[in-house]
């Protein structure tokens, strides 16, 4: 009995082995949020890829920073690409957590220069807008940021991104009268005395299909959004609407952790993601808007009013730099500031 | 237990050695380096310690984690004692059906189940609903991104296992005994007091403090149906970690945690030695 387990025991770890032995050959891992997102990522993407280059593209999520940072340490690292929220690329950049792209694989030619850097490119380009929904709202039509801070014009809870990262401070401070051109270096206490304004009636969402969940339901009649979860639930038959006021715009960024076994394919994955065509077909799909200036030719064009590049005239890009610089101490006043 | 008696086991444990060998190697390997993170990362010595009571955040999560278990516990020993002298009572083939749902509704997933809640509670959820059509209520209750909606999402969860242990606990008395109190003339609540509740009291101190030690770490109901206002231990851990990236900090608030809840299990095992 014993030997014979033993055998067996044997015989699955030599298993593993050689399956992980044979995946890191001829495979590579994609890690993004799960959801709507990354199915059309894996439309777009990852089923071209594997066409073009046989080589599979498996797919794992959600992503999190804890287990990418601890896989990087440990220097057992199973993911090659991941898409991480953009003040998490430009952080772990600067703590040696990320791979230098390959500039001679991957055109940057006709990447948006907002979005690309040393170590990391845009995924698809997003906007917070304001979102509400008409039939829970009442009367009153929000217009601005500062409707969002206005309770006694529009009544209800209003939702929020939770975490500690770019956009619910800058929203405050806008809907505060500050010009968007005097944003940064953010003034965190008038940022976080308006939001005290209205805490009581604040909802927080942590994740996209939270915030659906909210807006549809009209648990809460407004709030932040990004604009590709709008986008889905009025594909849906959902009657929300955005205001593009003042949108606020990043991205997503596409990134190699430090001691990726598959560096040479993660880069020509990330070549073809941020192609022209990669781009515009991901667009295509969320209504999140190319990095790519020279997808526009190749989008669909009813769904191109919908895309943040379509609303840049009131449109600020949120200063990444800034954030790099600022996550931790933020962090720490942002959730200080949650829990009490 | 006497010395006999330990020895005895001790010597039938061996083909539990397999087991215990498992929880050593995926279980207590893992745990104490994580742990000793706490005290090595990023450098030697206390300072996340320090870190972690800098601010009254970690004082006041604490307080709110253990909040929320004793009113958890409290609420499940109150739902679940007469369920589980139901279950007792019961003909066999309608218990059969009681613990079919009771089992059932723990055989689902968490999150399915947490959502499902999530639903029912909110403002346009269906208890609002029917209480605004029928005119109980003017304004919709708030239910849910509170404290009652932990509660109510966690005693839910916690009731099984509250119910389980209990009824068996009640199943083992004798019905002669209530009965020879009802024959000298004590009255239902008479009887409940000074007979059914002190042979049972084993029972609810050990569904309670199992209750307990798992409310003090749950995380995915509290995060889901609880407002900012009233996060739990488990949610600050995944934010230092996750957000932070700091597993030092992260491994501090764990072992605090862990601490806590061992004293009261310590605790819990003296009683319960003198109780016997």
């Amino acid at each position: 009995m014993g030997v014979k387990i033993k055998r067996l025991l044997g015989a699955a770890i030599l298993a593993i082995g050689a399956t992980s032995g044979a995946l890191a050959e001829d495979s590579i891992t994609f890690t993004s949020w799960g959801g709507t997102t990354q199915d059309a990522q894996k439309a777009a993407w990852a089923d071209k890829f594997e066409a073009e280059y046989k080589v599979k593209v498996l797919q794992d999520g959600p992503t999190d920073y804890g287990k990418f940072k601890a896989m990087v340490d440990s220097g057992q690292v199973d993911w090659d690409v991941v898409d991480v929220e953009p003040d998490f690329a430009y952080q772990a950049a600067k703590m040696g957590l990320l791979e230098p792209l390959d500039f001679s694989v991957i055109d940057k030619k006709d990447i948006d220069p907002r979005f690309v850097f040393e170590h990391g490119i845009g995924s698809f380009y997003f906007s917070f807008v304001l979102g509400y929904n008409p039939q829970a709202i009442g009367d009153q039509v929000p217009t601005s940021w500062a409707d969002l801070f206005d309770t006694a014009k529009i009544p209800g809870k209003r939702t929020f991104y939770k975490w500690a990262s770019p956009g619910v401070l800058e929203i405050a401070l806008l809907a505060d009268g500050v010009a968007p051109d005097k944003l940064y270096p953010l003034d965190l206490d008038r940022a976080f005395a308006k939001l005290d304004s209205i805490k009581k009636d604040i909802l927080w969402w942590g994740s996209g299909a939270e915030s659906q969940q909210q807006l549809a339901s009209g648990e809460a009649p407004l709030g932040m959004f990004w604009n590709g979860r709008i986008y889905a639930l009025q594909k849906e038959g959902a009657p929300v609407d955005a205001v593009w006021e003042q949108n606020l715009a990043t991205a997503d960024f596409l990134v190699v952790p430090k001691g990726s076994k598959n560096k040479e394919a993660a880069m020509k994955f990330i070549a073809l993601a941020t192609s022209a065509q990669g781009q515009a077909d991901l667009a295509n799909a969320t209504a999140y808007a190319p990095v790519n200036l020279k997808s526009e030719a190749l989008l669909n064009k009813d769904l191109v009013p919908l895309m943040p590049s379509q609303h840049a005239e009131t449109q600020i890009t949120l200063d990444l730099n800034y954030w790099a610089e600022h996550r931790d101490e933020i962090g720490k006043r942002w959730y200080d500031w949650q829990a009490k | 237990m006497n010395a006999a008696a330990t020895s005895g086991t001790f010597r039938e444990a061996r083909a539990a050695w397999p087991a215990i060998a498992f929880l050593f190697v995926f279980f207590a390997l893992p745990v104490g380096a994580l742990m000793l993170r706490s005290v090595t990362d990023p450098q030697w010595g206390l300072q996340n310690f320090s870190d972690l009571l800098a601010t009254g955040t970690y004082a006041r999560v604490l307080f709110n984690t253990f909040l929320v278990a004793a009113v958890v516990t409290l609420m499940s020993l109150l739902i679940g004692y007469p369920l589980a002298w139901l279950l007792v009572m019961l003909p066999a083939r309608w218990q059969q059906v009681l613990l079919a749902i009771l089992l059932m509704s723990m055989w689902t997933s968490l999150l399915a189940r947490t959502y499902a809640w999530l639903v029912l509670l909110q403002k346009t959820g269906v208890i609002n609903r029917i209480l605004l059509s029928v005119g109980v209520i003017d304004a919709p209750l708030p239910l849910v991104n509170n404290l009652t909606g932990v509660v109510i999402g966690m005693t839910y969860i916690m009731l099984p296992f509250v119910v389980l242990p209990l009824r068996a606990t009640l199943a083992t008395l004798d019905p002669a005994l209530m009965h020879a109190g009802a024959v000298c003339g004590a009255s239902p609540w008479r009887l409940f007091r000074s007979v059914l509740l002190p042979l049972s009291l084993p029972g609810i101190g050990a569904a309670g403090l199992m209750v307990f030690v798992m409310s003090l770490g749950y995380y995915v109901t509290p995060a889901l149906l609880g407002g900012t206002g009233n996060m739990m231990l488990a949610e600050l851990i995944a934010q230092t970690v996750q957000s932070f990236l700091n597993w030092g900090l992260g491994a501090a608030a764990a072992l605090v945690l862990l601490c806590a809840t061992l004293a009261l299990y310590a605790l819990h095992m003296r009683y319960l030695d003198e109780d016997a």
